[in-house]
């Protein structure tokens, strides 16, 4: 497995309030990561910096060993790395086909040209059906975008980043004001698509302990802008300080059954 | 020493001005609405307040109670910013473009309410009225009394809009819905009374400042889309949103245009729109701005 | 979870007809001014040059605002800068009117790329005071500067030659008949021009743009780029418009970059429907016909506008065609299926 993004000594500060310390990071491109930690540890921080959101306030972050400081959403796009967002990020007027053919057609540069097909290409339309069976939404291809259940639409945001066939995208709680029941079909479902969208890795920041220690291959932990453990989820769950550190010592007893039961 | 002149000339354009900025800063701060129309009000000012003046006139009262009258007449007709809010509800969480058509919309429908009230042909008021209040001449200096008045008359709306907005219970009120209209609702404040009164206070100012301006030029019917263009100038160059920039804009376009008119009347208004466009460009949120959408 | 079917759905939006949304009003329109001429009356015709003169330059401000969102309060200076692109152009012996329409263009294009490099960083409100601003830069440019400009009084626009002819008659026989046809096929060349961009991936990116940036952003849409695109190309059409308007009313007058004079711009985007394509079109002829009749009827006709802009920001704010396309089936949206 090779590298494919890291961070080295990346500091982060806004004015004085020092949103990371010193945080070092290697990811593989065949890796699920999970990234950790109570609210206000610089977890949206970190993700910001390794997809060229913000910029380090000192120290380097790469990706496919090209620097990314601070390179912005469409150059990230272009270097094949995509991000979603916790909120659901969609385009209401589109249809759910025209949404996912605007990653399709950003992808295959066919933005180039102002006369070039778009409806009638066979080549967006292949495309754009294939994501759209994936991530169930065939039926739904000429439904627009306002008209999808809340659901549907995150299905939607995530099937469009996919859609760029990424190297490695980043997720910012995807299962986020999804049911409990769901959770899992949602995790199942990324996990496929990723296979067969070609998308080595997948970085998540997630809260839900239970979805981390089952996917993850390996979950970072932040505490106070520091990375304060890197380690597999046999591991983690192992570690009482670990535990008590990210979610509470209230639950991490619980946490730590529940990794055992998983991860047994 | 003319240059002092000149500096109090320019400060009472300014005054004005600031009066009616000051009505677009409001309702851009508290309901993010930009009032297209503010110039509408502006002229409406001054075209009841002549109408107004005419008929006191017969009543043969002393000259010097042009101001109070003045500012009375503004009041009155600026309350009909009331029921003109009740028509912008609806596009308050839609699109700002909606509003900006809609504003426009009034911009169009108060031009023929001016033609159809007053007619086409610029009014003006009896001048002898502006010069019952003398001037004051003082060592090379020498300003109209009226033009005097007028500006500390503006100070005092100034200072007393800054305080009341706040220090008193109603300003905190209208600041809070201004920050976060929902969360003033779930707090019990009547949001839509707020919206009302906010747009209504935005209105009066520009009806009293065009009220005030009428003993020194007369009201047409192109004083409206005018004064679009200078009240957003004074925004852009103080700052959307801020009282402090609609004082600091006031200022810096009244002298700019006082003394761009005697020097180099050809530049006059270029001038005016360079440093608009340079502000824009360079520091978009404007000297005291608090957002650069 | 569903698996990869065997055969691909025929759902595709190829398949779809054309909807009210889409193209078909307006070649309703481009056929009936086609037949004007033949219909009406020599003066008649020639108060509809407006509406070809209108339709171009609304056009392009429909893929501004409509496809990518951005409200322009200047636009008008384009008017503004083709009509005196003619006027200099017919003053210093240049006749043909594929000169001027090439002159036009190109400064027109050229002023939209200085002005919207600066401008498109910006959306919403900033955009369009800028925009509003920068339309009244020109505008106090052209009124003061009487030596170059004529003034207040404008530039005259000598007739032109079409296709190298000069055609021998009067002014409403010009305007109602050659002239009329010459720009009718430039509208309608600019439409299939426009139509075909709209419909390429370059369309649906704009309107990404306009449904939600920062989204577009992340999936690889050059969000700068396709704005300063789209601002550019609005600027020439408004300029060829301009130029249009400043031949068949043989003037080019400093109000045309008046702001209001955007609004009236704004308000036939408006009143067709700023989604649809055809909308704004068809919002010219409306708007022409609505002024003319208006004009005629009463003197107070600014309130009329005035208060029908009002209603249709507020009962139908997607336009006429926008708000009956939309009546025409669900899952139909107007901008994005022409």
């Amino acid at each position: 497995m090779n590298m494919i993004l890291s961070a080295q000594n990346v500091s982060k500060a806004y004015g004085s309030y020092q949103a990371l310390r010193d945080v070092s990071l290697n990811i593989g491109d065949t890796e699920f990561v999970s990234i950790v930690g109570p609210n206000g540890a610089g977890k949206t921080t970190l993700v910001n910096v390794l997809t060229g959101l913000s910029r380090p306030t000192s120290g380097s972050v790469h990706f496919s060993g090209r620097s990314i400081a601070g390179i912005g959403p469409v150059r990230l796009a272009a270097m094949g790395m995509a991000r979603s967002f916790q909120l659901v990020n969609v385009f209401p007027s589109l249809s759910v086909w025209e949404s996912i053919a605007v990653a399709v057609s950003s992808r295959q540069g066919k933005a180039r040209n102002p006369f070039a097909t778009l409806f009638k290409s066979r080549q967006i339309d292949d495309e754009v059906q294939r994501v759209a069976a994936t991530f169930g939404l065939s039926q739904k291809l000429t439904t627009t975008t306002g008209e999808l259940s809340q659901g549907e639409k995150k299905l939607l945001d995530i099937a469009s980043a996919f859609a760029l066939r990424p190297r490695a995208i980043l997720m910012d709680e995807p299962t986020s004001g999804v049911a409990s029941a769901d959770k899992y079909d949602i995790m199942e479902l990324l996990v496929k698509a990723a296979r067969l969208q070609g998308v080595g890795t997948i970085i998540q920041v997630e809260h839900d302990m239970t979805l981390v220690a089952r996917y993850s291959h390996r979950i970072v932990a932040l505490q106070e802008g520091r990375v304060i453990g890197d380690m597999t989820p046999d591991a983690f769950f192992k570690d009482p300080l670990m535990l008590e550190a990210v979610i509470g010592p209230a639950h991490s007893k619980q946490a730590q059954s529940a990794g055992e039961t998983l991860l047994c | 020493m003319q240059y002092l002149n000149l500096i109090l000339a320019g400060l009472f354009q300014a005054a004005v001005l600031f009066l009616v900025a000051c009505g677009l800063q409001l309702i851009f701060g508290v309901q993010k609405i930009v009032n297209l129309a503010c110039g509408s009000f502006y002229a409406l000012g001054a075209f009841f307040a002549i109408t107004v003046v005419s008929i006191v006139q017969q009543w043969q009262l002393p000259a010097l109670l042009l101001i109070p009258v003045l500012v009375l007449a503004g009041l009155a007709i600026g309350l009909v910013g009331a029921p003109l809010e009740l028509m912008l509800r609806p596009v308050y969480r839609r699109d700002p473009s909606y509003q900006l058509l809609l504003t426009f919309g009034l911009v169009l429908m108060f031009q023929d309410v001016f033609r159809f009230f007053w007619g086409a042909a610029p009014r003006s008021m009896d001048t002898a009225l502006y010069g019952a209040y003398g001037t004051l001449e003082a060592q090379a200096v020498s300003i109209p009394i009226y033009n005097l008045l007028v500006i500390l008359a503006s100070i005092a709306i100034a200072l007393i809009l800054g305080l009341t907005l706040k220090r008193s219970r109603v300003g905190r009120i209208v600041r809070a819905t201004a920050e976060n209209r929902d969360m003033t609702e779930a707090l019990g404040v009547n949001a839509s009374r707020v919206f009302t009164l906010v747009f209504t206070v935005g209105c009066i100012l520009g009806t009293v400042g065009g009220a005030l301006i009428v003993p020194t030029s007369a009201a047409s019917l192109t004083m409206a889309a005018e004064l679009v263009v200078d009240a957003f100038a004074v925004v852009v160059i103080g700052g959307l949103g801020s009282m402090a920039g609609a004082v600091a804009g006031a200022v810096i376009v009244g002298l700019m245009r006082t003394v761009a008119v005697t020097f180099a009347s050809e530049v006059e208004i270029l001038s005016i729109y360079l440093v608009v466009v340079a502000v824009l460009l360079f520091r978009p949120k404007g000297l005291f701005g608090k957002e650069a959408v | 979870m569903s698996a990869l079917p065997e055969t691909l759905p025929a759902s595709t939006p190829a398949a779809r007809p054309l909807l009210l949304g889409g193209v078909g009003p307006l070649v309703i329109l481009l056929v009936g001014l086609a037949v004007s001429p033949v219909l009406l009356s020599a003066y008649a015709t020639v108060t509809l040059m407006p509406v070809i003169a209108y339709g171009i330059a609304v056009l392009g401000m429909n893929i501004l605002f409509g496809y990518t969102g951005m409200l322009s309060f200047g636009h008008a200076m384009f008017l503004a800068i083709g009509a005196y692109c003619a006027a200099v152009a017919t003053q210093h012996g240049i006749l043909s009117f594929e000169w001027i329409l090439l002159v036009a263009s190109g400064v027109g294009a050229s002023i939209a790329l200085i002005v919207g490099a600066l401008c498109v960083r910006f959306t919403h409100i900033f955009f369009g005071v800028l925009t509003l601003a920068i339309g009244m830069l020109l505008h106090s440019f052209l009124f003061k500067f009487y030596d170059l400009t004529g003034g207040d009084q404008g530039m005259r626009v000598l007739r032109p030659t079409l296709l190298g002819q000069t055609w021998d008659m009067s002014a409403t026989q010009f305007l109602s008949g050659p002239f009329y046809y010459y720009c009718l096929v430039v509208y309608v060349v600019f439409v299939l021009v426009t139509y075909r961009m709209i419909k390429s991936p370059v369309g649906l990116h704009l309107q990404a743009i306009r449904d939600n940036e920062n989204k577009a952003r992340y999936l690889g849409v050059h969000v700068y780029r396709l704005r300063l695109g789209a601002f550019v190309l609005s600027g020439m059409l408004g300029s060829i418009g301009g130029a249009m308007l400043g031949v068949s009313t043989g003037l080019a007058d400093p109000e045309l970059a008046y702001w209001t004079q955007s609004g009236n711009l704004i308000f036939m985007l408006v009143l067709g429907g700023a989604g649809t394509f055809s909308g704004p079109g068809v919002g010219a002829l409306i708007f022409v016909l609505l002024q003319d009749i208006a004009a005629s009827e009463t003197q107070y006709w600014r309130f009329l506008l005035g208060a029908t802009l009002t209603v249709l920001v507020l009962a139908l704010p997607d336009g006429l065609l926008g708000t009956l396309s939309k009546y025409r089936g669900p899952g139909k949206n107007p901008g994005a299926q022409p």
